[in-house]
């Protein structure tokens, strides 16, 4: 079972939270219009893996680029007034553009794999969070956890408190 | 940029974090008729003044167009160049503008980037125009064909080849990915086949802070990454004049010339996209006078970096002394197309002078007049680089003359409904504003607040 609570400011939400945390509650979302960075701090997300991503995607994309370049240069010679076959110059720009376009790539897989999402599954979710509302979620609560986590949330200033079944 | 504080980003007052999803979403979800009659309206001219004529053009082939032995390029290429320029301040302010966090950005870079997305399918569609035989173009991307052929990456244009498909993928990752959590809030405020849609756009987002830390930081990687892959795109289209040793053409200059014309046209064209956002969605409330008066300042400062360089250009040409450039400059400003040259002064370098008045750079409709100026400058500038260089290169009996036909004249009026019909498309389909991002600029939902 999930425990969902509404909350109309940031400071009640983010109370909320805190209590949650240092009670021993691990499976808590905090979801909010806007990004809020304390919330962030609550749950300890510090740098984002997505970096290694783009930085793998950078150097794949560099070696990538270089390399097309070579292997198209060997594959179809074009010998063009006694100059190189394999010409480096060039073939730096072509790099360039790989690198970026690998590093956007790879940034964007690190995104999806990061964030968890595409999430097709039903999450507990309301829709206000989306607009103007806090919205605090407790998943997987075991029955004598929830109450608890209940009191927390309710002692925090929720407007709205709701049980919602977990489902996969 | 110094701030003044007279003015605000919200001309009528601040509106509520859900006022903003209200008016936002409004916009995509409400469609009057004035609106199909509107997009009716653009695909008709697009079909009528750009399809038909190159539908004629692939019969006829490319002699159709008034390119010839000397000119061999002509205004499909110019007109490549302006989009391509057009593209530029969207993706490239607005990469700028999120690394160093201004928020005035916020209201205003979904459609700016938008219209960086737009201008560059534009500049594509001019490649595949000039191309002639068009279904040969799989023949510049490295893929296996039937004859073994390999394109040659040591050409200009295979460099354009990679820079560009490099810029369309990356603007379209970096416009969808800023777009997610606005999908979102389409997929809760509507229903039926819209809903399901937009549950898949969003990729079931929620809003949780692990997602929105991700989205940051994946953001602010896009805009690293953008950046340089702006600056790069124009140097290189630059490249593909430059690194031929045609007189008026062979400039080391070319490359900062073309990117400082690119972020000046593309930063008129946000103005004049502003405007009609403001006058035909409704969004007066969102972008207020100090979008405007920050804009004006940008366009100032292009204005006369681009002067310089014009300057510069000429100066180059003088003082290398050699014939066959000083009759290149001759031509340019002296021959036939000269009055076309000091148009493009006159609405370039003079007229940007005018924003030094706060009054005409804080009125929305001057400012819409001096946007469009610049951007028929920006378009003159590119037919001159293109039509007084080739014509007019080395001997005497080589010399040539371009003038467009009405094919190229009727495609180049096409390319601008194509630009609107995509534009409205989108305004249906993506937030228009980034809704996440404009409440980031309101007061914070707090008790003090």
């Amino acid at each position: 079972m999930a425990i969902v609570g509404t909350f109309a400011c940031e400071e009640d939400f983010l109370a909320a939270a805190e209590n949650l945390k240092s009670s021993g509650f691990d499976t808590i979302s905090l979801l909010s219009p806007v990004p809020v960075q304390e919330a962030q701090d609550v749950l300890g997300l510090g740098k984002s893996p997505v970096r290694h991503f783009s930085l793998a995607g950078a150097i794949i994309g560099a070696f990538f680029g270089f390399g097309m370049c070579v292997v198209t240069a060997l594959t179809f010679i074009l010998p063009t007034g006694g100059r190189a076959i394999i010409t480096v110059p060039p073939y730096l720009i072509i790099t360039y553009e790989m690198t970026i376009l690998m590093g956007v790539i790879f940034t964007l897989i690190g995104f999806h794999v990061v964030s968890e999402l595409p999430a097709w599954r039903n999450r507990p979710y309301l829709p206000c969070a989306n607009i103007d509302r806090f919205v605090v979620v407790v998943e997987n609560a075991a029955d004598s956890e929830a109450a608890r986590a209940e009191t927390i949330i309710r002692e925090a200033g929720a407007v709205e408190i709701q049980h919602v079944e977990d489902s996969e | 940029m110094s701030r003044d504080a007279s003015l605000t980003m919200f001309d009528h007052g601040q509106p509520s974090y859900a006022e903003v999803n209200k008016d936002v979403l409004s916009v995509m979800l409400e469609t009057g008729p004035r609106y199909w009659m509107l997009l009716g309206g653009t695909m008709s001219v697009a079909a009528i003044f750009f399809f038909m004529p190159w539908i004629y053009q692939l019969f006829v082939g490319v002699g159709a167009a008034g390119m010839n032995r000397s000119a061999v390029w002509g205004t499909y290429l110019s007109n490549f160049i302006f989009w391509i320029g057009l593209s530029h301040s969207g993706t490239l302010l607005s990469a700028v503008l999120h690394i160093t966090n201004s928020q005035w950005r916020k209201s205003i870079y979904r459609s700016a980037e938008a219209m960086t997305l737009f201008s560059l399918m534009t500049a594509v569609l001019f490649v595949m125009v000039h191309l002639g035989r068009v279904w040969y173009v799989h023949w510049s991307f490295p893929i296996p064909n039937q004859m073994g052929l390999w394109p040659n990456f040591r050409s200009p244009l295979m460099f354009d080849v990679m820079a560009i498909t490099t810029y369309l993928i990356a603007s379209s990752i970096f416009i969808y990915m800023g777009s997610v959590p606005d999908f979102a809030a389409v997929r809760d405020a509507s229903t039926g086949l819209r809903r399901r849609l937009y549950t898949i756009f969003s990729f079931g987002w929620r809003g949780t802070a692990r997602e929105w830390h991700t989205l940051g930081w994946a953001y602010t990687f896009f805009a690293v990454f953008v950046i340089p892959l702006a600056v790069s795109v124009h140097s290189i289209v630059s490249w593909d004049f430059a690194l031929s040793v045609v007189p008026g053409l062979h400039h080391t200059i070319f490359a900062p010339y073309f990117v400082c014309g690119a972020i000046f046209s593309g930063t008129a064209g946000i103005v004049t996209v502003m405007y009609c956002l403001r006058k035909f969605l409704n969004f007066e409330r969102y972008i207020g006078q100090e979008h405007l008066d920050n804009l004006g300042k940008l366009l100032i400062l292009l204005s006369m970096i681009w002067s310089y360089i014009n300057i510069l250009e000429l100066f180059g040409s003088w003082y290398g002394g050699t014939s066959f450039e000083l009759e290149a400059l001759k031509f340019k400003l002296t021959g036939f197309y000269a009055p076309l040259y000091w148009e493009m002064i006159l609405f370039c370098a003079f007229v940007p002078l005018l924003m030094f008045s706060r009054k005409i750079r804080l009125s929305w409709n001057k400012m819409l007049v001096v946007s469009i100026l610049i951007n028929i400058g920006m378009l003159t500038e590119r037919f001159i680089i293109v039509a007084t260089s080739q014509p007019r290169k080395f001997l005497p009996d080589a010399f040539g003359f371009y003038f467009p036909s009405w094919i190229e004249i009727s495609i180049t009026v096409g390319s601008f409904a194509i630009f609107a019909t995509l534009f409205l498309i989108f305004i249906k389909c993506v937030p228009a504003i980034s809704i996440y991002e404009v409440k980031e600029t309101l007061k914070p939902l707090r008790r003090n607040a």
